[in-house]
Formats: structure tokens, sequence, C-alpha cells
């Protein structure tokens, strides 16, 4: 069978759509059921129906005794947040040396940092544990800040380098043979030429200490429980309480899908920035 | 205003050195330009004087004073940068403001000198635009106001025409040589442009592996050049270099032979520039060649000839036609030809 050029590209097009909508079926599927679980009360939660009556009871119980999920919330929002504020100034200088000065066992200082990436979680979590229980700082916020700056830092100091490795050196030069320091070369200069960088290592980070669970979950117990943490405890004599846990995943997600919009302007405005040559 | 000293300055990285050894002297409110190709240190000299290298050996003064240990800022220098260095995330005005900015100059006065560094390179109708909405021209001319905004004491300017097309560069460099004569401003000048070098500077230093091989006006450059890399280096098309052998003041070349000079040497090699020849019929001409190329810039022709092993360029007016494989004579004033030691490749002179 000969098929025409344009018959071809209909078919072709075809296929590229049902591919696309298989991918995204994979990726949205699980989000649509959490999403109509939230608004489901418990009995309808295994019925596949398209249709059902919506309630928002399931959010008013997540936010009442005993499982208190502002308490949760207001956990992981400062975790997350100090944990930024604290690594990305922190991972910007570290970048910008990496990046700028040639330091004695600098390869190797920056393999390994990275390194520690590859490190599975799961071998680290008990030194973390002793180290915390030995200062007593087990169940604390501090601790889960130190934890989240541990595995957020590499990370980091990776990705801003990348934007600062690609300012022109010429740049910098030119501010200090204008009359700057280094430091002002790195605040006026470098930083509001990697701010898109900057930003979406920020908000990457974020979402990396937002989300994380493993560690949580063994160093806290109480008093620092952070939003993953608390789904487990989503539990009744009739089991698990698959509706709040929906309702408290969209509260989970609600933060993380702002801060995905947010990135792809960014990114896009760091990919595409440059210095002018 | 001041003199820019240098004194025994090397730069070595490990084994490579950059510069060696070179001692040079700028004087208050000249014009100096180092000239040379890629990789033969002139842009690693320049940034000495700025600061952005530190010299392996050596002294630097700026004025009287010792700079060896001063940081770029504190140097009170300005350079333009061959990709022109401008801030890419501030408006034309905040880029020219920036050195008033960060000297603490009063806001008013930072204003002032603005539109003033602004006027005199015609940027005034641009001042809120970002370099990315920018020409090249226009982006170079805000890298000039960027560095007289605040009248520094030596300008240091790195290839700053090389990103520009060639008729821009013809006008910039006429504006440059304007401004450096207004402002009077000590002025170090690093390109591989020997046009730009030799419309421009008051001295050139002509530089090779490192070190200065000839230090004159321009005249003195092209008019005696030194050694035989100044020779081939300076002109366009650069000068016929012939190897041969001078006895007895003749000068012998497997094709021709020509009184010249006194003496005896074994090896050497003569040079002549194009412009110094002519193009006669064959049989009148002191020797003869046959025409490899023949080539029209416009203004001027330009014949390269077949001698022997060698090939020689001659210009020839702008009407002047011949044809390829053609023979031809030549003639030459021999008081034009300049003589070389082939093996230290220095200048001789009788």
């Amino acid at each position: 069978m000969i098929f025409s050029q344009s018959t071809k590209k209909q078919i072709l097009d075809l296929l590229q759509f049902l591919m696309i909508l298989l991918a995204a079926s994979v990726i949205l599927v699980p989000i649509y059921w959490i999403v109509s679980g939230a608004f489901k009360k418990q009995v309808d939660i295994f019925q596949l129906k398209l249709l059902f009556t919506p309630t928002l009871e399931n959010f008013q119980i997540i936010f009442q005794d005993p499982y208190d999920l502002q308490e949760k919330l207001l956990n992981s929002t400062l975790v997350a947040f100090f944990t930024v504020v604290i690594a990305i100034p922190l991972a910007t200088m570290a970048a910008y040396s990496f990046s700028r000065f040639r330091l004695k066992g600098e390869r190797f200082m920056f393999v390994t940092i990275l390194a520690t990436q590859f490190v599975p979680a799961v071998v680290i979590v008990l030194p973390f544990f002793i180290l915390f229980r030995d200062l007593g700082i087990l169940d604390t916020r501090l601790a889960l800040v130190l934890v989240n700056l541990s595995l957020i830092m590499p990370f980091a100091i990776w990705m801003i380098k990348g934007f600062i490795d690609s300012i022109p050196l010429d740049t910098e030069e030119a501010a200090l043979v204008d009359g700057s320091s280094r430091i002002q070369v790195i605040i006026n200069v470098v930083v509001p030429m990697v701010l898109p960088g900057v930003i979406t290592a920020g908000i990457f980070c974020f979402i990396l200490s937002w989300n994380e669970f493993l560690f949580a979950v063994i160093i806290t117990t109480n008093k620092a429980v952070t939003l993953p943490v608390g789904l487990s405890m989503f539990h009744a004599e009739e089991g698990v309480l698959w509706n709040l846990i929906s309702a408290a995943g969209i509260i989970i997600m609600m933060p993380m899908f702002v801060l995905a919009t947010l990135i792809q302007r960014h990114f896009v405005q760091g990919m595409t920035m440059g210095a002018v040559r | 205003m001041a003199s820019v000293t240098l004194k025994e300055v090397s730069k070595k990285w490990g084994d490579f050195t950059a510069v060696d050894n070179i001692s040079l002297e700028v004087g208050d409110e000249e014009f100096m330009v180092l000239l040379g190709p890629s990789g033969c240190g002139k842009t690693t000299t320049m940034r000495m004087v700025a600061g952005l290298e530190e010299p392996s050996n050596g002294e630097i003064f700026i004025g009287e004073k010792r700079v060896n240990d001063e940081l770029p800022k504190d140097r009170d220098v300005a350079m333009v940068f061959q990709n022109y260095g401008l801030y890419p995330h501030m408006t034309v005005y905040e880029n020219i403001r920036y050195p008033l900015k960060v000297r603490k100059v009063a806001k008013q006065l930072q204003e002032e000198q603005v539109h003033i560094a602004a006027e005199k390179v015609q940027l005034r109708h641009l001042l809120q635009r970002r370099p990315r909405e920018l020409s090249g021209g226009q982006r170079q001319r805000v890298a000039l106001a960027r560095a007289i905004v605040r009248t520094p004491t030596v300008f240091l300017m790195d290839e700053p025409l090389s990103n520009l097309d060639a008729k821009l560069r013809v006008n910039m460099r006429a504006e440059l040589k304007h401004l450096q004569h207004e402002l009077k401003i000590t002025t170090i000048y690093v390109t591989h442009d020997q046009i730009e070098a030799m419309t421009l500077a008051d001295r050139v230093a002509v530089m090779h592996e490192g070190v200065i091989s000839q230090l004159d006006s321009p005249e003195k450059i092209y008019n005696d050049p030194a050694n035989l890399f100044v020779a081939g280096f300076i002109g366009s098309p650069s000068m016929n270099l012939i190897p041969g052998s001078l006895q007895e003041g003749i000068f012998h070349h497997s094709e021709f032979s020509l009184k010249t000079a006194r003496g005896d040497h074994e090896k050497c090699v003569m040079g002549i520039r194009p412009e110094d020849l002519a193009i006669t019929s064959p049989g009148d001409g002191i020797f003869s060649g046959q025409v490899y190329s023949f080539e029209l810039t416009g203004e001027s022709t330009l014949i390269t000839l077949q001698l022997g092993q060698e090939r020689i360029i001659v210009r020839g007016t702008k009407d002047f036609r011949v044809g390829i494989d053609e023979k031809v004579g030549i003639v030459l004033n021999s008081e034009n030809c300049f003589l070389f030691d082939a093996e230290t490749q220095q200048r001789m002179k009788f």
C-alpha cells in the first residue's frame, strides 16, 4: 500500500499524539486519582465513578485533632524555607570559588562533594540519627534543616556553578578594573547575572526539602514531623484513610505546583540568559 | 595623567613563558600600541598593567607608584575589553555610571558625568537601552564611555575594534584617536592589526614570542625594521623576503644578482616592499619572473611573481593589467632594499 506524503504525515502526527497521550496518562492518572479522592467520602473512594458528589469534609478533618496537619505544614514550611535560605547563599559562594579560583585539590573537592549525591540515603541515615541523638536535637526542625542542607548543598553548588561558568570573565574583570572589590563583583555583577539560575536552584532545593521523607521519618517522632511523614498517620480501624491522604496530598502538592510553574519561567530565562557578546 | 613603566617584567605559567623580561616606558599622554600576532604576550602585558595578572618577575610603575601589589581597583586605570565586558543586566546609563557608583561619587555628579561621557561618544539617545539591544558599534561606544566617565590616569584597550566590521572599524579608529587627543590620557592599546597600530600610535612596540622586537614610531617601524620578524609582520602585503648571499657588496640569488651594500655574508635575506618594486617589459628589468597570480584591490593591483623557489609580490598601479604565466621584468632601487642576517634575524647595516 502506498501512502501519499500528506497521509504519511497525518499518520505520524496521530502516532505522536497517541504517544503523548499515553505518557501524559501515566503521569496524570495517579494525580487525578488523588485529586478526585480528596473530594470523595471514604465509602466512595474505591469506586471508579467519574461522577460523584464532591465534599470538602476531608480538608476540615485533616486540620482537626488528632491529625492537626497545620503543625506539619508549619514544620515543612519552616524547614524548607530555612534550608533554602541557608543553602543558596553558601552554595553561590562555593560555586563562585569552584568556578573562578584554581585551588589545590579543587577538583578532588568538587568531585567528592558531587559524589555524596550518589550515596544511598539509607546508608547515612543511621550515622545522622546517632549524631543528632548525641547532640540532643532529635525530633527538632534544626536537625531536619541540617540533614536537608547536607542533601541539597552539593546539588545547589553544582547547579549554580554551571550558571557562573557561563558568565564571560571579561564582564567580571571589567567590574574589577572599574573599581569593584571581589565581593562587590559578586554582589553587583555575578549574582544579578545568574539570578535566574540561583532562583531555579532555590526552587529545586525547596522542592527536594519539602518532599524529603526518609530522614524525616527516622529523626522525627512528634514535634518536628513534616507533611510527607504526616501522611503515614491516616490509619484507622477501617484501614488506610485514602480520602484524607488524598486531601493531605493536595496540600503537599499545591506549593510544588506553584513552584514548578515558576521554575519553568526562570529555567527558560536561565538558559537563554548570557552576557552580551 | 601618568607614565607607565615596566621594568624587566616576566609572566610565566609553569614552563610556558608568556612575557619574557620586557622593559617598556610609556610616556605621559603617549599613545602606545602593543602590536603582534596571537600569543606574542601583548594582552598579558596589558593585563599585568591592569592588575588582572600578577607578574612572575619585575616591577610595574604607574607614575611614581609601584603597583605590583595594588588591586585593579586601586590602580586608577580604565580598560576597554575585546568583548566589551558590558554588564548585560544594566542599562547603558547604569553601565556608564558603574565606575562612579562603586567609587561612591555624589549622585548629582554621577549623573552629570554620565551625560558628558555619553555625549562624547554620541550615546545620549540610547541611555535607557540594555546592551543586548545595541549594535556592535554602539556597545563599543558604551565600553568607551564607561572608560572615560571618570578620567583615569591610564587607558588600557585590548583589541577594542576587532569585533567590528571593516567600515565601522575605520570610523571608530578615527574617533578613538580624536578622543585620546582631546582627553590627553596615557593609553596602552593592544592589537594584532598593523593598520590600527600605524594610524593610532605615537610609538609601537612590536612583540614576538614574549619579547619586544622593536619599539619605535610607526614611521621607523615601517621604514627601518630592526629584524626579520618586524619586516615580515608590518606592511600589507608584507615585505618580500628573498634568501641569498652577499659577496663583495653584491647580493646573489639563484635568479639574479644586485649591488646592494658593502661586505660579505654567507647567509642573508634581502627584504623589499611590494611598492618599491615595479614591473617592466622582460629584459629591461634587473631580473625577470613569471606571473603567478594577479589581484585587483581597487586602489592598486598586486602581482605575485614566481622567482625561482620564491614568490614575490609587486604592487602595481590600479590600471596595470597582466596575464597569468606571462614573463615580466622587475626594476627596483637598491636603496629601498633591507638586508638581514639569516641566522640572527637582525638587520645588517653597513
